[in-house]
């Protein structure tokens, strides 16, 4: 949930940034909390990186604005960052950076800003689950940045380069904090201000190598990388192609990487059994895998007649297709709803708005998605009976893939029950299937 | 032409005033010194006359006025005509017809009530009573019902006489109709009517809710629950216009038909053109009721996921489409 925000705050266009998530507390990672304050050795002067002004004049030209260009305005609809990375003109920046040139070649082109002129790229590679993408200039250059080969040790000071905000080339301290804990999609978290415009610019350690791609921000210095290991994957793989892909090609190599992706959570979560959660007299899914982030909540109020638990988890993060559509989602609702005062029928009432209403859906458009097909049953899960409702929507552009919503209401007591929805963004439909079946079978009853 | 003939003034088909001519020649126009006087600006102060020729013809003659007279049909200005039976002239604004003693007028209408007028439900001198206190009571019960919140007994008496002032409001205004085009008000008749389709849509989503749930059933009932509230209105404004009209049965039917299959066809343009909106809606039943109603059977997991596939082929299809 978070780097979709993130990532769409990032790509500064005319597109506003959808609604932030409601202020949820933030999880950061504290290894370090357990060691106590020992004496600190001071540090050899030697380790000490060069001051920030003369490694920004060294690599000043190795980063560069791009600019998506819409064809008919013939004017920049959104900018991001890019830096050289070979002699022959190759740079690496975010998928979500270029997507237009992906998903509407017809409608736009790109270029590159150098600060004395504007020269075009062409498009060779993409990631989407990491977010990166490789572009390349005609010409060759001259100046380029070499990739670091591991990861730095926590805390190691890094410079942030980029475009923020069209305002010219900043360059940006903070400090390395390592991999997010427990994400579904690799980042590295940097203490420092990542800003719009941004994105796809280097982190760089003092000996000017890169470490990350700036990807995302939460605001307050919490930054977002993609760690440095995936861009060498994906560069290594463009600088072996001998000629730029068409765009069906492009397209075609989005859908595999969308199919692996939905592969890989698939199978991370049927290999692990799914935990029960208690809640009231009923046993709901919890928290299947470590990247699911689970929160619950009862509202109090002595005046409300019933009392509705909630307990949700979700992946919290998701894969950038376009702005308007995002995939690689999981997300879960249970709301355990119970009564003393109402009778049967108040209940019913209660109960029936409840299951009316639905998760907000994963976000997409006419043109990504069709429309929902529903089918709903009685369905008796081991002795326990509920009604159930399952619902698919297909992309419409990456055949294959598919949006599946589970909702389902317990239906075994007359003033209690538990109302679930299950969200799948972009699997097959038999991986869909697969899961969702797995969840529905977590639902059970004590009594 | 007959001795006696009668002047009509019309206004569209219907006769506004009407004139018996017994004694010829007789003058029409705008002044005091005619037979038949016409208000009309446009007409002259001495119009025209009706009179009869030497050789017996009954003739109208423009006296030289202003504006002329008109045949109607064929349209022809005219200075002098020989009157037929049913002949039509236009002076200024107005419309004169010529209708001898001897015009054969149409079949009387049969009236289709019985000889004693059978007494319908809503006239029924306790149906109105009983009407009123059914739809308080009914909107009283499903306010309380669906209402799960802390019980405002405020909102909840508003609920339960709200409809009721509807009802009477609805038929105030039928009433009205009613007393112009009738000379009776029929008040209490509408208030039954009114009410009686309120309650009826006060009833209709229990019972859809009730359905839907216990047999399990879901897109059917779309067709269904439309086709019942267009019989329902339908029957309301039927007997509606029945008390304002005096329409037979058949004609206030087949214009009720032609108004409902023409707002199906209109609120549905676009599923029947095939074109659906794009929507993140999830469109299966909601409704959940105390277990004890359910009668339709709970399917095994395995089922219920079979259906998964044929749900895929149904959204591919859809992703073809367009």
């Amino acid at each position: 949930m978070f780097s979709l925000l993130l990532a769409a705050a990032l790509a500064q266009g005319p597109i506003a940034p959808p609604p932030g998530p409601p202020a949820v507390p933030l999880l950061v990672p504290s290894a370090d909390a357990g060691i106590p304050d020992a004496v600190v050795p001071p540090l050899p002067v030697a380790s000490l990186p060069p001051a920030t002004h003369e490694l920004f004049r060294r690599i000043q030209g190795r980063v560069a604005q791009v600019r998506i260009i819409e064809r008919r305005s013939g004017t920049k609809s959104s900018i991001g960052s890019a830096f050289f990375v070979s002699a022959k003109g190759h740079a690496l920046t975010n998928y979500h950076v270029v997507s237009d040139l992906v998903l509407h070649p017809e409608d736009y082109t790109a270029e590159l800003d150098r600060g004395d002129s504007t020269v075009p790229v062409r498009l060779l590679a993409v990631d989407v689950a990491s977010d990166l993408a490789v572009i390349q200039v005609e010409a060759p250059v001259a100046d380029f940045f070499k990739l670091e080969d591991g990861e730095p040790p926590q805390g190691t000071r890094l410079f942030a380069m980029g475009n923020p905000r069209d305002l010219g080339t900043t360059i940006v301290e903070g400090t390395y904090n390592g991999l997010v804990r427990d994400a579904l999609y690799e980042r590295v978290h940097f203490s420092g201000a990542i800003n719009p415009g941004m994105s796809g610019g280097p982190t760089l350690s003092g000996e000017g190598g890169v470490v990350g791609v700036n990807v995302a921000t939460m605001g307050n210095q919490v930054g977002f990388l993609v760690p440095v290991a995936r861009a060498r994957l994906l560069l290594d793989g463009a600088l072996k192609l001998e000629a730029p892909p068409d765009s069906a090609a492009l397209m075609a190599s989005v859908r595999e990487q969308l199919l692996a992706n939905q592969q890989r959570i698939t199978d991370r979560l049927m290999a692990t059994d799914l935990p029960k959660q208690a809640l009231g007299e009923y046993r709901v899914p919890g928290r299947w895998s470590p990247f699911l982030k689970c929160w619950g909540d009862t509202p109090h109020d002595p005046e409300t007649p019933y009392t509705v638990t909630s307990y949700q988890c979700s992946s919290e993060e998701d894969i950038f297709l376009s702005s308007s559509h995002r995939t690689g989602v999981v997300g879960y609702l249970h709301q355990h709803v119970t009564s003393q005062k109402l009778g049967a029928m108040r209940f019913s009432a209660l109960y029936s708005t409840l299951f009316s209403q639905d998760p907000d859906p994963v976000s997409a458009t006419r043109e990504d998605v069709t429309n929902f097909r529903c089918n709903s049953e009685f369905v008796d899960v081991a002795g326990l009976t509920v009604r159930a409702a399952i619902c698919l929507r297909s992309y419409r552009r990456f055949p294959g893939l598919y949006d599946l919503v589970l909702r389902a209401a317990t239906l075994n007591a007359s003033t209690h029950g538990v109302d679930t929805s299950l969200t799948l963004g972009g699997f097959s439909a038999e991986n869909a299937r697969k899961l969702a079946r797995r969840y529905l079978e977590g639902l059970s009853w004590t009594k | 032409m007959d001795e006696v003939i009668f002047l009509e003034v019309l206004e569209g088909d219907a006769v506004q005033a009407r004139h018996r001519l017994e004694k010829l020649p007789v003058t029409v126009g705008r002044g005091y010194t005619n037979d038949v006087i016409l208000d009309d600006p446009k007409i002259s102060a001495e119009h025209l006359r009706v009179e009869r020729r030497e050789d017996g013809a009954v003739v109208l003659r423009d006296l030289g006025s202003v504006n002329g007279t008109f045949n109607v049909q064929p349209w022809a200005r005219l200075a002098e005509m020989v009157l037929t039976p049913d002949a039509r002239v236009a002076l200024g604004d107005t419309v004169l017809r010529f209708r001898p003693r001897g015009f054969v007028v149409e079949d009387t209408v049969v009236n289709e009530a019985a000889a004693a007028p059978r007494e319908r439900l809503f006239e029924r001198p306790r149906a109105f009573a009983l009407t009123l206190q059914a739809l308080v009571a009914v909107a009283f019960i499903s306010e309380r019902v669906t209402q799960f919140q802390k019980t405002d007994w405020g909102d909840l008496l508003l609920g339960s006489v709200l409809p009721l002032g509807l009802t009477l409001l609805w038929a105030g205004g039928w009433s009205l109709a009613s007393r112009i085009a009738r000379r009776s008000f029929f008040f209490r008749v509408h208030a039954t009517i009114g009410g009686m389709v309120l309650l009826g849509f006060a009833l209709a989503p229990p019972l859809f809710a009730l359905l839907s749930f216990s047999f399990s059933l879901g897109s059917g009932l779309g067709i269904v629950r439309t086709l019942l509230i267009l019989g329902l209105v339908g029957w309301g404004l039927y007997w509606h216009l029945r008390y304002v009209t005096r329409w037979r049965g058949r004609r206030v039917v087949r214009g009720l038909v032609i108004a409902s299959v023409g707002v199906l066809v209109l609120t549905n343009v676009s599923v029947l053109l095939g074109n659906e909106e794009f929507s993140e809606a999830l469109e299966f039943p909601r409704s959940l009721l105390p277990p004890v109603l359910r009668v339709a059977p709970a399917h095994s997991v395995d089922s219920f996921f079979e259906d998964v596939t044929p749900l895929a082929e149904d959204v591919d299809a859809l992703a073809k489409e367009d």
